[in-house]
């Protein structure tokens, strides 16, 4: 059983509002910073987060993102509420989008977004059916003798 | 800054990041891929997701392309992230060239991908 989290933050993400994308991720950062995590690993974290975030903003209605931070990893959850991924291992195929015009136009849906968390996490797991939203969990490990009790 | 016939939209803070290499694109998720930290990004999406995306990278800076005008979004993301802001009249190709040939390397230099 894990211990207690000793940091838990939660950010809503509301979908079609283009203007707010990145809050989150750039509010992660800070957070991180904060908590001491490793810089290298935060850029990991922020990076997975941001494009998790800009997925929920460009295909759901809304979601949220959750970060909690481990003495030995972060974890990062992404739940949202809408269309559902009908076939996830196509969603993960670098180039594949369903993203639309609009989306493009702010530089995102080019099909990277899930590779990119893929590449970025150590750990991932991605469910989603059509009509039921998507669910991302991802885990990135902490080093070894940063200071913290592994 | 000369070199690019760059214009100033937000100046640097101090004190400023070293410059690593360059890295130019408008896919922010080949950015958020690619791109190294300490780099400068060349691009022509003049969105305040550029600047969210640099500050996530921790870029050195942005250069607007072919003297495309900055939205009052970009600036103001810009001037909270204290990401500095140029824009440039070169296109993308002549910008990057310049600074290719001026010695600064292309961002993470080496790695396979890279921009």
């Amino acid at each position: 059983m894990d211990t207690p989290s000793p940091s838990h933050y939660e950010f809503p993400i509301l979908g079609r509002a283009y203007f707010l994308g990145g809050r989150a991720a750039t509010s992660i950062k800070r957070v991180l910073a904060e908590a001491g995590v490793e810089p290298d690993l935060a850029q990991r974290v922020c990076v997975a987060c941001y494009e998790a975030e800009m997925n929920v903003v460009l295909h759901a209605r809304s979601g949220y993102l959750a970060v909690d931070i481990f003495p030995d990893r972060v974890e990062v959850t992404v739940q949202d509420r809408g269309p559902g991924i009908a076939d996830v291992e196509q969603a993960m195929t670098p180039g594949w989008s369903s993203a639309s015009e609009e989306a493009r136009s702010l530089g995102f849906g080019a099909g990277m977004g899930l590779p990119n968390i893929r590449e970025q996490a150590d750990e991932m797991r991605l469910e989603s059916a059509p009509g039921e939203g998507a669910s991302l969990h991802l885990v990135f490990y902490r080093e070894a003798g940063n200071g913290r009790q592994a | 800054m000369a070199l690019l016939q760059a214009e100033t939209l937000v100046a640097a803070s101090c004190p400023q990041q070293e410059v690593t290499g360059c890295f130019a694109a408008d896919l922010m998720s080949d950015v958020l891929a690619f791109a190294c930290p300490g780099s400068l990004l060349l691009t022509g999406l003049t969105t305040d997701q550029t600047i969210r995306t640099a500050a996530i990278k921790q870029l050195s800076a942005v250069f607007i392309i072919q003297g495309k005008q900055a939205g009052s979004d970009m600036v103001e993301a810009a001037l909270e992230e204290q990401v500095p802001l140029f824009r440039t009249p070169l296109s993308k190709y002549e910008a990057c060239g310049l600074l290719m040939q001026s010695g600064l390397p292309a961002s993470g230099a080496g790695r396979a991908g890279e921009g």
